[in-house]
């Protein structure tokens, strides 16, 4: 693997001038070549630093730690991009997860104890269970379970899960201002498999100053949730489970990339999808409630086999001197009547000799409630349940995130190459709207604790 | 019906202009080929951060109801 040729440093004098210059006129020669902003030439942004043909890697460690003793999780990832003299481009990522902790399973705390099975369990009974094999003989396994004490949020505290995702995608020149894109991506856990396929097409015009580009996206999923996918809506103390389960989805995507001046870059994406099939958390659960608070049962959840997502997204970036800015707004809407805002800003902050930089970032998040999501379900109301959802990620509330990064250029005079590394560290926190307050012995305890997280990334890329 | 078909016409052709006058805005903006210098740069680049995307879009995904907008919206996780 070749390295690219070494840029800036605060060393070098004279002939680390003359590679600076050298470098932007690379990349300027680049932008004018066919390196427009649009989306669907994903790979072109590294197209400065691999215009010789040469392979771009880029690399980063995550970890993120909820409160609460909720999920853990580490995160590996790579991405690997390159342009070939004719054009063509190529960027494939490979990502792995590991998680592990506690993750809520839907249901309200109690004034009492409350005992749920794991996801493999068959029972809510502490005694060993007995039950034929598919070979049919008998086996005898300790009880899966596990005891919420009173005033706690129920947890599922044995929740761990491995992923692996690989993705590719290339690009295709078809003329000087027609690019083709494709790619496809597969995604693997234990209870979870996705596979999906994209194309897209992107013309420039007036001087490559505005891009309309067009995507789509089929997506095939296939769930063997452990234990069983559960009967939505059924009676969680009756363990009614079936096979695996699929869903699958369609979207599309257009976008307008525009130029707006030397120092502005804006982008507008109008995205619509469609997805169909089981769409419940097969470990997600509601309490039946009583007037007086008591926990009577529980019930399985039971989401809408359809869902119909449309958004609109603008994105501007923007440079000044050693300042740069990314800012972003998302509006989206979708057929279970989830409203949701989203705007983030970035400030990238260079050091006279570009080779440092400190970014700090803004999100700001607010969703309203699916008009299935309720906390619980009235003991006292109708037993039919059309469609209901515990699911906190369903219900109202705002987030924030606030995030520092930090970067710098590693160069290294024996190889003339440069490198960058950086670390990230982000804070997430998701505050609950619209509580409703809950019946009898309810009241005193927390029925929406809300959730804090931190995320660091390392990233190294060369 | 009548009213219908009028008022998706009326909103098709509303669109249409909008299209073309957001096109024809677009012929006036921009710049010449030899003033992208600061667009060429690396943080000005829509897909500069190809990883921290990548990340940041698993993370809200799994906590969140909405997700894509950059791309697109599909799951790839079974967390959601």
């Amino acid at each position: 693997m070749q390295l690219k040729p070494r840029g800036t440093g605060a060393k070098g004098g004279a002939a680390a001038d003359a590679r600076l210059a050298r470098r932007r006129l690379i990349a300027a020669s680049c932008a004018l070549l066919g390196a427009t902003a649009a989306r669907a030439q994903e790979a072109t942004n590294a197209a400065s630093d691999s215009i010789s043909g040469e392979w771009n890697v880029d690399s980063a460690l995550a970890y993120y730690h909820e409160g609460a003793g909720r999920i853990k999780a580490i995160e590996p990832i790579v991405n690997f991009s390159k342009t070939f003299g004719d054009g063509r481009t190529f960027s494939g990522q490979v990502v792995f997860d590991s998680l592990s902790g506690s993750t809520p399973n839907g249901a309200l705390p109690s004034i009492q104890p409350q005992t749920f099975a794991s996801p493999s369990g068959a029972s809510l009974s502490a005694s060993p269970v007995t039950y034929t094999t598919s070979s049919g003989t008998l086996a005898t396994e300790s009880a899966r379970i596990y005891t919420v004490n009173p005033g706690q949020q129920p947890m599922d505290p044995n929740y761990h899960d491995q992923r692996l995702a690989v993705s590719a995608n290339w690009g295709l020149p078809l003329s000087r201002v027609l690019n083709a894109s494709y790619g496809g991506k597969l995604s693997y856990e234990r209870d979870f498999v996705s596979v999906s396929a994209n194309a897209g097409i992107a013309r420039d015009f007036f001087e490559k100053n505005t891009t309309l580009s067009f995507q789509i996206n089929n997506e095939f999923d296939k769930l063997n949730p452990i234990g069983g996918a559960p009967v939505p809506a059924s009676d969680y103390a009756l363990f009614q489970k079936t096979g695996g389960k699929t869903k699958d989805g369609v979207g599309m995507m257009f976008g307008l990339t525009q130029v707006m001046n030397r120092r502005w870059l804006t982008e507008v994406n109008f995205s619509l999808d469609r997805f169909h099939g089981y769409l419940n958390d097969p470990y997600k659960i509601l309490s039946i409630i009583s007037p007086s608070g008591g926990t009577t049962g529980y019930l399985y959840e039971k989401r809408p086999s359809s869902r119909t997502r449309k958004s609109v997204y603008w994105e501007n970036r923007a440079a000044w001197g050693r300042l740069s800015m990314d800012l972003s707004m998302r509006y989206m809407v979708d057929s279970w009547r989830v409203h949701s805002d989203t705007a983030a800003l970035s400030v990238r902050w260079w050091n006279p000799d570009r080779d440092r930089f400190l970014e700090p970032n803004v999100r700001w998040y607010r969703q309203s409630a699916a008009d299935f999501y309720t906390p619980w379900i009235d003991s006292t109301g109708s037993r039919y349940i059309s469609y209901a959802s515990a699911d906190a990620r369903l219900g109202a509330f705002h987030a924030f995130t606030y995030g520092l990064k930090y970067g710098a250029k590693i160069t290294d005079s024996q190889d003339d190459t440069t490198s960058e590394f950086s670390v990230r560290v982000d804070y997430y926190r998701q505050t609950p709207d619209h509580q409703l307050v809950g019946p009898g012995s309810l009241q005193g305890l927390d029925l929406y604790p809300g959730l804090q997280a931190i995320l660091v990334q390392i990233g190294y890329k060369f | 019906m009548k009213i219908h078909i009028t008022t998706f016409r009326v909103r098709n052709l509303m669109l249409i202009a909008a299209g073309a006058l957001l096109l024809n805005g677009c012929a006036s903006l921009g710049v010449k080929p030899w003033q992208r210098d600061v667009l060429a740069r690396e943080d000005m680049q829509l897909n500069a951060e190809p990883l921290t995307h990548a990340i940041n879009d698993h993370m809200y995904f799994s906590k969140e109801a909405s997700s894509g907008g950059r791309g697109f919206a599909g799951g790839g996780c079974g967390c959601n």
